[in-house]
């Protein structure tokens, strides 16, 4: 019988009654078929590899990471719930010790979920691999964190969260932004005045094969985790750059995804997009299955794999090298300033306007964060979704020192007292005091 | 009417007869393992001695022949042809030396991707025969889906075969490293089965029995036709747990989350109940050193029996898990967990003063008074008990869901009742009861429930659909049988469907059914996209006769 070199816990959760809509690509066939390969393949039968069931999030675990407006309970449903507590499930395997990895095979994804959410974008409504990231820091302490972005989209929301947080490294590999959904993820966004450095985009070309993805690999992303040694690695394992996928351009095939899991050995690995249900997703999470747990992939094929015809050619591989030398330097030499936001006063703020594609409105957002000296500063957000009510969040982080905390207290009473705010939400990471305030 | 139950055990073969009123006779036998046989025809002439022969209307058998024949590797050789395509790679799953893997594939929907290559199908068979094979499997990835690649096969083989086993007519359900030991066991076993089988027909021909309907006991706590056993043996492994779970159904009226304790020589068996419904193992059954496809109760052992000896550790009481000969009772020498119990006097059994001077003098040896050694050791058996079952519910709890609606539902399995069967079982009773605080039984006739419960298993099946709208296929794997459905077929027809062609299959096998133990087990409909528009429904139905008793007896 197989055995694997490395345990691994697998979280599968393909929430057969959950869609979208019925002919949307995020909807309850898309895990079908790989439930079929994983069962047909006997892989539960391999010694050391298990299958768990997911646990259910809460609103804490959501209102931990996201400032929800209204509440957490109108935007994730309970299918995103379940999602996030296959995350969370993951991790605790991970972290009590009785799996040394695991993949959470789980939909709906929620990279495109921002700090931020009054609603759904990109099929996500709240962002799973952040909520089981500040699960792990919550219940087992600080922790240098890794997420490593694989999809095929740039993982606006992951960034979003995480662009103020420098003990958060997020780098993102995807379809470059001129060409495809959201539209960001240039080498310039590497992160808020207090992070700067700590994201890192990297955007390629339609038509990037394996061997592509592999130089990535090579050249940027380890020497890049080499020196930032976090104490645990994410994959947000998005599996549309499959070059069967129907939403995106790109030629990476299942054999590739199995090479690039097996280079950057994450310890948690969580499922995102990728919409080819048949031609790719059995084979490629079968593939990363077997590389996580260290158990021989070499013969996991997709029908209609040739890789001569997917090749990229010379000039796609030499801009390629360049896009690594350039995103390397951003994050070893980065930027004495970040690329967006105004300094003001003491406070560096934002303006945006972020489009909720899948539901078809806009939100005006401000976000400010306080440039303190002794710690990563005070985060406050004033957001109106089109013609709704104000909402305010405010986050004190977990190492905040003594003085951002009363200023967040106090501005907590003053944003009460000035009731200009339908919903106020209070992060307070230190004391993990969660308050919400609203009708 | 008279209904026969014969379990042939480790150390007894036991048998029953069983009529409108109740027990009507009752033997049991040592079990004489190179003579099965002899075991059986001895028990069963008692029980006709004992009865009017003309009442007999049928006989259930567990057996242990094919289970040992495989646990002894005591089996004929079998050619393996196998055809994989991508994924693992199917050499990790050799079962034997006449091995061979076939390029081509067929894709999770049951289309072909690569053709299954004739020229080494070919060498291969050449192979089996200059290797004196008369037994093959043949077993392909995705065949539940499409069948098509192990036709070919069996066509190939053709008059080189005395019996071949095609992996989709085992199950409809899916893992082929399972499907290939399963159709590798098959084969094994097949020669030494069918000999039993035609021995066992000639036996009740000479007894004058030659009428009555012989049915062998499959570990998922049903029977099959002794006809169709004889295509199917590997079903027949691992029975004798179920004849056990299965007499207790007969003798208690269940219908609570309830543990049911089969507490033997060296073993005690451990299985869950949901409600009135013993669990079935998700996947299948472990034998030998390959897991395998064959539906079974789930039953969980530990190393805890009457006959377990008692043992010092770290100046710790142990009980088990060896067995170093018999109780002092009954002449051995190292004390066990009856002979503790003999001590506290909740037993009643064998030579009670040799008993009692053995465990005096194992005491003061260690140091230790009578009376604390057989509370340590009883403790210790129970305490062990109580953790294993402990995490046999966690794990079943653990177990996972693919719906939201599961997920939510969470049906968490609480026990509320105990039921003990087998030797020491009144004698442990006051013990389980006073460690877990639940409702404890033993019942009358513990001791032969396991005939019991093979006298009055009914015949199971189980059948899995599977739909394809758009390519307009149904199809059933199991009963290799595929039909066109127009593209309007819905999740209900096959429903319907799949319940006809279970309660057809039942009268074939010449069982009739009114179909109210025939139930719908899972049941489910995708719909397919491609683009932005539904070019069909994937429907999945899966149904089964219910495991349970013909009628219950007390
Ligand atoms: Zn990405
Ligand atoms: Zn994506
Ligand atoms: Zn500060």
């Amino acid at each position: 019988m197989l055995k694997a070199d490395n345990s691994l816990g697998i979280i599968f959760f393909p929430a057969f009654d959950w869609a979208i809509s019925p002919t949307h690509p995020e909807r309850e066939e898309r895990l079908l078929y790989t439930q079929d390969q994983l069962r047909e393949e006997g892989l539960f039968d391999i010694e050391g590899i298990r299958e768990y069931k997911p646990e259910v999030a809460c609103s804490e675990d959501i209102e931990r990471v996201h400032f929800c407006f209204p509440e957490a309970e109108a935007i994730a449903t309970r299918s995103h719930c379940i999602s996030a507590g296959g995350a969370i499930k993951a991790a605790k395997l991970v972290m009590e010790g009785e799996r040394k990895r695991a993949f959470a095979l789980v939909r709906p994804p929620g990279h495109h979920a921002m700090k931020t959410v009054q609603g759904s974008r990109g099929f996500c409504a709240i962002n799973i691999e952040a909520i089981m990231c500040e699960y792990i820091r919550e219940n087992y302490g600080p922790k240098r964190i890794a997420i490593v972005d694989t999809d095929c989209h740039h993982g606006d929301g992951t960034q979003d969260v995480y662009w103020h947080d420098p003990d958060t490294l997020f780098i993102s590999l995807h379809q470059d932004g001129r060409t495809l959904y959201p539209g960001t993820g240039f080498p310039k966004e590497s992160g808020g005045p207090k992070a700067l450095g700590r994201t890192v985009n990297i955007p390629l070309p339609p038509g990037t094969s394996d061997d592509g993805f592999m130089m990535v690999m090579e050249k940027a992303v380890m020497p890049i985790l080499e020196d930032f040694k976090p104490d645990l690695i994410i994959n947000s394992a998005g599996q549309d750059n499959h070059f069967t996928d129907p939403i995106t351009n790109m030629n990476f095939s299942a054999q590739g995804y199995a090479a690039l899991n097996s280079m950057l050995k994450p310890d948690i690995a969580v499922l995102e997009g990728g919409y080819a249900i048949q031609g790719a997703l059995p084979y490629v999470n079968l593939g990363i299955s077997l590389a996580m747990a260290g158990v021989d992939y070499s013969h996991v094929r997709e029908p209609g794999f040739n890789p001569k015809a997917l090749k990229e050619s010379e000039e796609v591989m030499n801009y390629i090298a360049t896009i690594c030398e350039g995103v390397k330097d951003i994050y070893f030499n980065p930027p004495a300033k970040s690329s967006e936001g105004v300094v003001s006063g003491n406070w560096s703020v934002r303006h945006r306007n972020i489009f909720y594609d899948t539901e078809g409105f806009t939100e005006s957002q401000t976000e400010s964060l306080l440039l303190c000296e002794n710690c990563r500063g005070l985060l406050k957000v004033e957001t109106q979704r089109e013609g709704g009510p104000m909402g305010f969040g405010l986050e004190i982080p977990a190492a905040a020192c003594e003085s951002c905390r009363n200023q967040g207290y106090s501005l907590l009473e003053e944003a009460q007292v000035k009731s200009r705010y339908r919903y106020i939400q209070l992060i307070n990471r230190k004391d993990k005091d969660y308050l919400r305030y609203g009708f | 009417m008279l209904l026969l139950g014969i379990d042939v055990g480790g150390t007894h073969t036991d048998a029953v007869a069983i009529g409108p009123d109740g027990l009507e006779a009752q033997v049991k036998v040592a079990t004489d393992h190179d003579n099965l046989l002899s075991s059986i025809r001895n028990s069963l002439g008692e029980i006709v001695r004992h009865t009017d022969p003309a009442r007999i209307k049928q006989l259930n058998l567990s057996t242990t022949l094919s289970t040992n024949s495989i646990v002894e590797g005591n089996y004929e050789d079998v050619g393996v042809i196998v055809s994989a395509g991508p994924g693992l790679d199917p050499h990790s799953f050799m079962t034997c030396k006449d091995f061979h893997v076939i390029p081509g594939s067929l894709d999770h929907r049951g289309s072909e991707t690569k053709r299954l290559d004739n020229l080494s199908l070919e060498e291969a068979i050449v192979s089996c025969r200059n290797a004196g094979i008369k037994v093959y499997a043949a077993v392909t990835k995705f065949s539940p889906r499409n069948p098509a690649h192990e036709k070919s096969i069996e066509l190939a083989i053709g008059d080189n075969s005395d019996f071949t086993t095609l992996g989709h007519q085992l199950t409809g359900r899916l893992n082929f490293p399972r499907r290939i030991s399963t159709a590798f066991y098959n084969c094994a076993v097949w020669r030494v089965f069918n000999k039993f089988a035609d021995a066992i027909a000639d036996t009740l021909d000479e007894m004058g029995l030659g009428q009555i309907k012989v049915n062998i006991l499959k570990a998922d706590g049903g029977t099959m036709p002794l006809d169709l056993s004889r295509k199917v043996p590997v079903q027949s492994i691992f029975s004798g747990p179920a004849a056990s779970v299965m007499g207790i159904i007969a003798l208690c009226n269940i219908t609570h989350d309830s543990i049911i304790y089969d507490i033997g020589g060296t073993t005690t068996d451990i299985a869950i109940f949901a409600g009135g419904s013993p669990l079935i193992e998700q996947e299948g059954i472990h034998i030998g050193s390959h897991p395998t496809l064959v539906r079974a109760l789930k039953v969980h052992s530990i190393g805890i029996g009457g006959d377990s000896a008692i043992s010092m550790f770290n100046e710790k009481v142990r009980v088990g898990p060896n067995r170093l000969g018999p109780s002092i009772a009954f002449g051995g020498e190292t004390p066990t967990l009856t002979d503790a119990l003999i001590w506290k006097e909740s037993c009643d059994c064998g030579n009670i003063e040799r008993s009692k001077t053995g465990f005096t003098s194992f005491a003061a040896k260690n140091g230790l008074e009578p009376d604390e050694l057989a509370d340590q050791a009883i403790g210790y058996a129970v305490d062990k008990i109580h953790d294993s079952t402990r995490s046999l519910v966690d794990e079943i709890n653990q177990q996972p869901v693919y719906t939201i609606h599961e997920l939510l539902e969470n049906r968490k399995i609480i026990p509320r009742k105990i039921y003990i069967m087998g030797g020491p079982a009144q004698a442990m009773k006051m013990d389980v009861f006073r460690k877990f605080r639940l409702s404890t039984e033993v019942p009358e006739n513990y001791d032969v429930a396991n005939a019991i419960g093979a006298a009055l298993t009914r015949t199971t099946t189980e059948l899995e659909l599977f739909a394809d709208t758009e390519r307009g296929l149904m199809f059933i794997p199991s009963l290799g049988h595929r039909e066109n459905v127009p593209r309007n077929y819905k999740l209900e027809d096959a429903e319907k469907d799949a319940m006809n062609h279970l309660l057809a299959h039942l009268g074939e096998m010449h069982v009739a059914s009114d179909g109210s133990n025939a139930q719908i087990t899972s049941s489910s409909s995708f719909n397919m996209v491609n683009g932005t528009s539904t070019v069909g429904r994937n429907i999945r139905v899966k149904c089964q006769i219910k495991p349970g008793v013909d009628r219950t007896y007390s």
